[in-house]
C-alpha cells in the first residue's frame, strides 16, 4: 500500500528463530527484554460497550488477566502499553481515541476487541467508525460479538508472541505505522470508501456528497 | 367524578389508592381531566384530544405550547411538575407534518398528559421553548434540535448535544437522512478527526459562565486571559 512501515510476514518469520547473523548475547538480551515486555503489558482499557463487560470478566478472578502480567489496569494512557478498544467507537470519540493513542509512550500496541471496534459490526450507521484501524494502528483483532474472555486472552497471547519476535537487529517490527500525511488515516481514503460501500443494509440509499 | 376514579384514582395528595389501570381499552376510554380543562382554558389553541391505551394526547397549536405548559404546571388542579420528554415524530408519509411531542407528568395527581403539535414541512420548524417552565427541558430540546432540526424559540443555549459541534451532515433522525450519513466514510472520518474536543468542551463553556465570581483567583485570571481548558 506504500503507507505502512510495518514488515510483512516474511520479515517476521525470518527473525523468528533468532538464528541469522545475530550473536548469542544479542539474542539472549532480546529474549530477556521481550520476555519482560510481553509479560508485563499494562492495558489501557477503552471500553465503550458490551465488549467492556467481557473485558471486565477477563480481568476478574475467574479468567484473571493478572496471569499474563496485566495486573494493573492503567487508566492513564501515559502509563500503559496496550490499548484495548472494547466496543464501538462513534465518530465523536474518534479524536479522543486518537489522542489517547498519541499520549501512550512507545513501545505500545493496540488490540481491537470485538466486531464493532474491528469493523463497525452491525452499526453500519452515520455515527459509528467502521473499524478503529482507520484511526489508530491495530496489532490484534479479536473477533466476536462480544468475544468471550477466552477469545480476548487468545488475542493477548498472540500479541505476546508478536512481542517475543522483536529483535534489536531489525527494528521494523517496532516502528509505528505512520498515518497517511494528508488524510491522517491509517488506511487510504479511497480504500476506506471502497471497503465500506457494498456492505450493510443501506446499500440503496443515496448520498448527496461524494 | 366516579368515572374519573376508575382511571385516575388519586384525587388528593396522600391518597393511597393503587394507580395501576386495569382493563384499559385500546381506543377511547376515560380521558385525563386535564384535557378538557386545557380545552376550556385555551379554546383557540386546542385541536382536540384522543385516548389510546388509557393515555391522553392533546393536539395543540405549536405557538401556544409555552403558555399551556405554564398553566398546566401552575394550575392547582393539575400541577404537572415533571416534564418527562420532549421529542418529535416524522412519519414515512412525506406529506404528513412533523409532530413535536411533550410528555408531562403530575406526580402529585398521578396524571400523564401528552401534548402534540404539528409542524408543516414547508415552513421553518420552530416551536416555543418550555425551558422557562421546566429547566429540565434544556437537554431534551437540544437533543430534539440535534436529531430533527426543530428550533426551540427562547431556549438559552440551543446547540447540538449528541453529534459534535460543526457536524455538517444534517439531522440524523429525519426521514430524508441516509442511514450511513451524507458523506463518504473517509470524509466522515476526516471531519471527525478534525474536531478538537478540548477546544469545544472547555471549562469556561461548561461550568463557569454562571459561577465565575466564585472561582479561585488564579483560575479567574487564566480564564480571563482566554485560556480554554482551565487546566
Amino acid at each position: 500500500m506504500g503507507l505502512t512501515t510495518r514488515p510483512d510476514t516474511t520479515a517476521i518469520t525470518l527473525d523468528a528463530g533468532g538464528t541469522g547473523n545475530e550473536g548469542w548475547i544479542t539474542t539472549r538480551l532480546d529474549f530477556l527484554v521481550n520476555w519482560g515486555r510481553a509479560n508485563s503489558l499494562w492495558p489501557m482499557p477503552f471500553g465503550t460497550a458490551c465488549c467492556a463487560i467481557e473485558f471486565m470478566a477477563s480481568a476478574a478472578s475467574k479468567f484473571d488477566l493478572a496471569r499474563f502480567g496485566m495486573e494493573r489496569m492503567s487508566f492513564s494512557p501515559r502509563q500503559s502499553d496496550v490499548l484495548i478498544c472494547a466496543g464501538r467507537v462513534p465518530f465523536k470519540l474518534a479524536p479522543v481515541i486518537r489522542r489517547i493513542w498519541q499520549q501512550m509512550p512507545q513501545p505500545k500496541w493496540a488490540i481491537s476487541m470485538g466486531a464493532c471496534a474491528s469493523s463497525g459490526g452491525m452499526f453500519d450507521s452515520y455515527a459509528v467508525v467502521q473499524g478503529i484501524d482507520t484511526i489508530i494502528p491495530v496489532d490484534v483483532y479479536v473477533p466476536g460479538c462480544p468475544p468471550r474472555p477466552e477469545g480476548l486472552i487468545y488475542g493477548i497471547m498472540m500479541l505476546q508472541k508478536k512481542i517475543m519476535k522483536e529483535r534489536m537487529s531489525n527494528t521494523s517490527l517496532r516502528d509505528e505505522m505512520a498515518p497517511d500525511p494528508t488524510s491522517q488515516l491509517y488506511i487510504p481514503a479511497t480504500r476506506i470508501d471502497e471497503l465500506s460501500e457494498p456492505f450493510g443494509n443501506s446499500v440503496h440509499q443515496t448520498r448527496s456528497a461524494p | 367524578m366516579s368515572a374519573f376514579h376508575t382511571v385516575y384514582p388519586a384525587t388528593a395528595p396522600g391518597d393511597a389508592t393503587p394507580a395501576t389501570q386495569r382493563n384499559v381499552p385500546n381506543r377511547g376510554g376515560t380521558a385525563n381531566p386535564s384535557a378538557a380543562a386545557l380545552a376550556a382554558q385555551f379554546p383557540n389553541a386546542v385541536r382536540g384530544h384522543e385516548v389510546v391505551n388509557g393515555e391522553t394526547t392533546v393536539f395543540i397549536d405549536a405557538a401556544a405550547v409555552a403558555d399551556m405548559v405554564r398553566w398546566l404546571h401552575d394550575a392547582p388542579d393539575h400541577r404537572y411538575e415533571y416534564l418527562s420528554d420532549v421529542t418529535a415524530v416524522e412519519y414515512r408519509d412525506f406529506e404528513r407534518e412533523i409532530e413535536v411531542v411533550w410528555h408531562l407528568r403530575s406526580i402529585r395527581l398521578r396524571r400523564f398528559l401528552r401534548l402534540k403539535a404539528r409542524l408543516a414541512k414547508g415552513a421553518p420548524l420552530s416551536v416555543p421553548s418550555v425551558w422557562s417552565v421546566y429547566k429540565g427541558a434544556d437537554w431534551l430540546e437540544r437533543e430534539c434540535y440535534d436529531m430533527f432540526g426543530i428550533t426551540f424559540e427562547g431556549h438559552p443555549d440551543l446547540r447540538r448535544i449528541l453529534m459534535w459541534e460543526g457536524y455538517k451532515e444534517g439531522f440524523p433522525l429525519r426521514k430524508d437522512f441516509p442511514m450511513r450519513g451524507r458523506f463518504s466514510r473517509s470524509e466522515q472520518l476526516k471531519n471527525a478527526l478534525a474536531a478538537n474536543p478540548e477546544a469545544r468542551y472547555s471549562m469556561e463553556e461548561l461550568t463557569v459562565a454562571d459561577a465565575f465570581a466564585e472561582l479561585p483567583e488564579d483560575m479567574k485570571r487564566r480564564l480571563a486571559g482566554g485560556e480554554k481548558t482551565g487546566e
